[in-house]
């Protein structure tokens, strides 16, 4: 048996510490930490602040009227990912998205913007919208006709009595890699969250009024 | 009797069935353009997932926005009725997915072999590390006891002070 000094004792024990110190260190080093992942969407008003999201401040849309709102999403999922924001249009009557059973709005689609986001970018643009043309069948009124940052989009399908409380619903979508589709909301693991946003508007003119 | 009807419409209407072909190409064309984005998609994510430089990651995401811009648009062009620009605008789209998957798992190799070579470094460096320190320790024990062991030899007995003179 290999008899050690006091002094080589003491060197081994403290090589031995030193290693096991510096081997936690390596470890965290090169292991990359868990974090929260989500997204985050938002829609700021005409002066990119939570305010002013109607023209005077008065959600009674007039036709022709100019509704400027900033539409944005952010990505904090630790990796590169595939947004893509669907735009909806729905009444008091059509169903929200469900936050439960992660069910999308069933309110017809008017437009999507897509982009594919790098960790912790921000994706911010202007959402320009006005009703051009309105159409009216006994108290229903329904906006026939939107243009959305400049693209033309008809509606024949979303109608309210005298126009009052349309909504416009921003819905979340993101490429799921397990399905290879695209999912409303995001997996965070096991986990399954879903992201939306929605803003009233009434669509009278003062004729209908 | 209706085939013969059938006959005689598209015989009436060539332009109706070269159209509908045409329309079938570019619809075609774009499904597989969805398909080679999608590729592309998981392909930088694998590149991701080992550790590719957020710089060069950066690069494929901006070329698989344009990709998505030309699909976005090929889409647009088909709804008016353009279904040659639609075909050409999906067959670029394809081009650069197909660019980005190759782009991609070259990027993932060589991040694989940093990534590797990074950790063989990190963990080499603790038997160095380790070495170090046992050799700091060991030194500076021997430097301080050396030093202790002189300050007692050059230590001197004094007298205590007699009280008196002290007062």
């Amino acid at each position: 048996m290999l008899k050690l000094s006091e002094d080589g004792k003491r060197a081994v024990t403290i090589f031995i510490s030193a290693t096991i110190v510096f081997s936690t260190l390596a470890y965290v080093a090169v292991t990359p930490r868990p974090r929260e992942q989500f997204f985050q969407i938002y829609v700021l008003g005409e002066t990119r602040k939570v305010e002013r999201y109607y023209p005077n401040n008065n959600p009674n849309i007039l036709v022709g009227q100019v509704v400027r709102w900033h539409l944005g999403a952010t990505n904090f999922m630790g990796s590169v990912q595939y947004v893509v924001i669907k735009v909806k249009l729905g009444n008091s009557t059509i169903k929200a998205p469900d936050d439960v059973k992660y069910v999308p709005s069933p309110a017809p689609l008017l437009l999507q913007f897509k982009r594919v986001l790098v960790n912790n970018e921000t994706w911010e643009f202007p959402f320009v919208w006005v009703i051009r043309e309105i159409g009216v069948n006994g108290g229903m009124v329904n906006p026939a006709l939107l243009e959305i940052n400049g693209v033309g989009v008809r509606n024949s399908q979303v109608g309210a009595l005298k126009g009052y409380n349309f909504r416009v619903v921003f819905e979340l979508w993101t490429f799921d890699l397990e399905s290879e589709s695209l999912v409303f909301g995001w997996r965070t693991g096991a986990e399954r969250r879903v992201a939306w946003l929605q803003i009233w508007f009434n669509a009278t003119s003062p004729a209908i009024r | 009797m209706a085939m013969l009807g059938l006959m005689a419409f598209f015989c009436a209407m060539p332009g109706l069935g070269l159209y509908a072909s045409a329309l079938g190409r570019g619809t075609e064309a774009i499904d597989e353009a969805n398909v080679e984005f999608r590729r592309a998609i998981i392909a930088v994510r694998e590149a991701e997932a080992v550790g590719a430089s957020e710089d060069r990651l950066r690069i494929l995401v901006e070329k698989l926005n344009s990709a998505l811009w030309m699909i976005d648009r090929a889409d647009g062009l088909l709804l008016q009725g353009d279904v040659a620009g639609a075909s050409a605008q999906a067959e670029r789209g394809i081009e650069i997915s197909r660019k980005i998957v190759s782009d991609a798992v070259k990027l993932r190799d060589e991040s694989i072999q940093s990534t590797h070579y990074g950790r063989i470094f990190t963990f080499g460096l603790v038997p160095v590390a380790s070495l170090l320190v046992t050799a700091g320790a060991h030194f500076g024990w021997k430097w301080w006891r050396r030093r202790e062991i002189d300050r007692t030899m050059r230590m001197e007995i004094r007298g205590a002070k007699e009280p008196e003179e002290e007062s």
